[in-house]
């Protein structure tokens, strides 16, 4: 990497800094669009947000006025935020490795030349293509004890002597849930590898070989550090998108009684639409917000993962 | 130095515009006093079409209201509610389960403001009981639904179940004999996951003469209810229901009732159309639904329409428009078209004869209803859908209730 320094003509300070705020005023017409938006759609609802966590907001959507930092007693009070919280981070954590290791695979197996592999590659888009509540209902609906063709099959295969309602206890419909995740977030995860193999130098492989590296030596120490960036970009953008996820949970383990299948994130829908408490699902945003910023800065901090080597 | 001044401006104002619209109130449209905002869920894939037919007579009739009709699903209607509330854009007429909480904030006019004295009589007085506070009337009872037993005869007749069970003991009798049958027939359906677990539980504590309330505050954990809670487990434990009825929804466990795998369950009116329509062939009667000692009991739940005080004085268009709806005919043919019960005098006079609704208008003297003039109970109500299931998975029926009274008292 060369960078490309324009000469320039060294100037008093004062000067320079009229100079960088006279480029600024002239990009403003052609920034505008851009501001106005990023005011609007994101930092005027999310001070919004913070506002209405500090609120007493009555059932029917009435502000009665400031509850200090009440709501968020009221939440961390509450006894289902332990399992909620640690849900969360095996949800977070489970899926985003697995994806992660099944999607190195499959990209290695992309890669490789072999009849018909566009018609393969084209398939692994297909979960991407499709909508995720329209999965997660075909899984939902699939899986149903009393009509749902999988269980019919396990049953015909005899695997299980009658249908198991696997969508029907908190534990197996958290797995089941984590599975669909894992599916629908496979076909980003394994494109991007996939760009980044495409960037490992054929020469270097073959040297590699020449001198005498194993298969598995030479995936190590030359193909794995070429694709850290790639692997960097996919796990950030899965941790966020699988800690907001809200789809596949709501439509897999939403019809299940208490607090054992949820995250933070369907908690809050819980807090909306059953218990009627906006202003405690908006102190549970601003703590989301925060766990995930929380998340991001400590796997930049210690994976170090935009480092060059 | 102009220019900068200038495009900052033009961000400034196009900030504002932005957020003025999507925010500072958005109901800009009816704030003359002759445009009426009219918010309902759908009760059907129908309703749309009819309430359509029923404002456009009314607007042929009456060119001077206009009347703006909005159609939510149930699964979001509060939502939506709430954030036009929040926005002070609430609609003029809403129509939903509800009405206490908009009372409570002070935020309805009393029925007597906006509909006749005539209209007002016409309502029974159970329904109009159950819509007042402090014998104020909020709420206009549009529709009203009643719970009866089904049973499937075929199953009852293999099994060896004579006469349909009258008392608690009789029915765990009868669906621990159907779900002997065994081949993925089941018992008694109980459905208590989310969509309606309120519903259900209501059914066997008021079954066992317990309520939901003291008079003033929930009572979600009073003896009566605890026990009529332990019986329900103990029909779980003893295999006499489907299986997982924690996170069993009503909508898709009627749906395998008619299917013909369940014995018996506690259905609402709509189920004869839908029987009809997708298993006719399907054998099965009604009883009333079995209460600890026999005493006849049914569930009743009322849905209101009401009317806000938002800007500008709309009591005489809103007074044109809801005694329309409420008119004889007008009123007869939603309630007939919907399939539910008529809440009021001249309704009920009008469709006693509709045979499909007969078992239920019959059971609907013995009626008890959700303590939903209670502030209190919208929460209440939501804390039992989220939780009560959890006595279907294994957690013990005192737990779950006092985690349910926790929420309630906020």
């Amino acid at each position: 990497m060369t960078t490309n320094h324009r000469m320039e003509v060294p100037a008093p300070a004062i000067s320079a800094r009229r100079q960088a705020r006279r480029d600024l005023v002239a990009a403003l017409p052609w920034l505008s669009p851009a501001l106005t938006l990023i005011v609007t759609i994101v930092l005027f609802p999310a001070g919004y947000l913070l506002w209405t966590s500090t609120r007493d907001v009555s059932p029917v959507g009435v502000d009665r006025g400031s509850a200090g930092f009440d709501n968020y007693a009221t939440l961390f009070d509450s006894p289902a935020l332990g399992r909620v919280l640690l849900n969360t981070a095996i949800w977070v954590v489970g899926v985003v490795l697995v994806t992660l290791l099944v999607s190195m695979a499959l990209a290695q197996f992309l890669d490789k030349a072999f009849p018909g592999r566009r018609l393969v590659r084209l398939a692994v888009i297909v979960p991407w293509a499709a909508s995720v509540v329209m999965t997660a209902t075909v899984f939902y609906y699939g899986l149903d004890p009393y009509y749902g063709v999988m269980n019919q099959f396990l049953v015909d295969v005899g695997i299980l002597d009658t249908g198991f309602g696997f969508t029907r206890q908190p534990v197996p419909a958290f797995l089941v849930a984590m599975a669909v995740a894992v599916f629908v977030s496979l076909p980003f995860t394994t494109y991007t590898i996939l760009a980044g193999l495409q960037m490992v130098p054929r020469e270097v492989v073959e040297a590699a070989a020449v001198d005498g590296a194993g298969s598995v030596r030479t995936y190590w120490s030359v193909v794995l550090p070429v694709l850290r960036p790639a692997i960097a970009v996919a796990v950030l953008i899965n941790i966020i998108n699988v800690f907001n996820s809200l789809p596949i949970l709501r439509t897999l383990t939403g019809s299940i009684p208490g607090y054992d299948a949820d995250t933070t994130t369907t908690l809050i829908f819980k807090y909306i639409q059953q218990d009627r408490q906006i202003e405690t699902a908006s102190a549970l945003s601003v703590v989301n917000f925060v766990i995930v910023l929380a998340v991001i800065g400590i796997y930049l901090r210690v994976v170090r993962p935009m480092r060059d080597e | 130095m102009k220019r900068f001044l200038r495009s900052w401006a033009a961000v400034a104002v196009a900030g504002l515009t932005l957020t003025g619209c999507g925010f500072g109130g958005g109901d800009g449209q009816s704030e003359d006093g002759s445009t009426l905002s009219f918010l309902v869920p759908s009760y059907s894939d129908g309703t749309k079409a009819l309430w359509e037919g029923i404002i456009a007579d009314f607007e042929a009739a009456h060119p001077d209201v206009n009347v703006e009709l909005e159609i939510q699903s149930w699964d979001n209607i509060n939502d939506v509610v709430r954030t036009k509330i929040q926005s002070n854009a609430a609609p003029d007429i809403l129509n939903i389960d509800a009405f206490s909480g908009f009372a409570a904030d002070d935020l309805l006019y009393p029925a007597g403001d906006v509909v006749s004295a005539n209209t007002v009589a016409d309502f029974q007085q159970s329904f109009a009981d159950n819509a007042s506070i402090d014998g104020t009337m909020y709420g206009l009872p549009l529709i009203a639904s009643a719970r009866t037993m089904f049973y499937n005869t075929e199953l009852f007749e293999r099994a060896g179940v004579t006469a349909p069970p009258k008392t608690w003991d009789q029915l765990h009798d009868a669906a621990k004999k159907v779900a002997g049958l065994g081949d993925g027939v089941y018992g008694y359906g109980m459905p208590l996951g989310s969509e309606e677990a309120q519903a259900e539980t209501s059914i066997w504590t008021f079954g066992n003469g317990g309520s939901w309330t003291n008079g003033s505050t929930i009572t979600v954990n009073a003896p009566a209810n605890l026990e009529a809670v332990t019986f329900m487990k103990r029909m779980i434990d003893d295999k006499a229901t489907q299986p997982d009825p924690g996170a069993s929804d009503r909508t898709p466990m009627l749906d395998v009732f008619i299917q013909g795998k369940i014995g018996m369950v506690v259905a609402l009116p709509p189920t004869v159309g839908q029987i009809a329509e997708k298993n006719p062939s399907l054998k099965y009667a009604s009883a009333p639904i079995p209460t600890k000692d026999g005493q006849p009991m049914t569930l009743g739940v009322a849905d209101h329409l009401m009317a806000f005080k938002n800007e500008g004085d709309k009591k005489e268009a809103l007074k044109t428009f809801l005694d329309y709806v409420f008119s004889a005919p007008v009123y007869t043919k939603f309630v007939d078209t919907e399939g539910f019960l008529p809440t009021t005098r001249t309704g009920a006079a009008a469709l006693a004869g509709k045979t499909e609704i007969a078992s239920f208008l019959e059971v609907l003297p013995n009626a008890r209803f959700y303590p939903s003039t209670n502030p209190q109970w919208a929460a209440t109500q939501g804390a039992m859908q989220s939780l009560m299931g959890q006595i279907g998975q294994g957690k013990a029926p005192r737990a779950v209730l006092d985690e349910i009274q926790a929420k309630a008292n906020g």
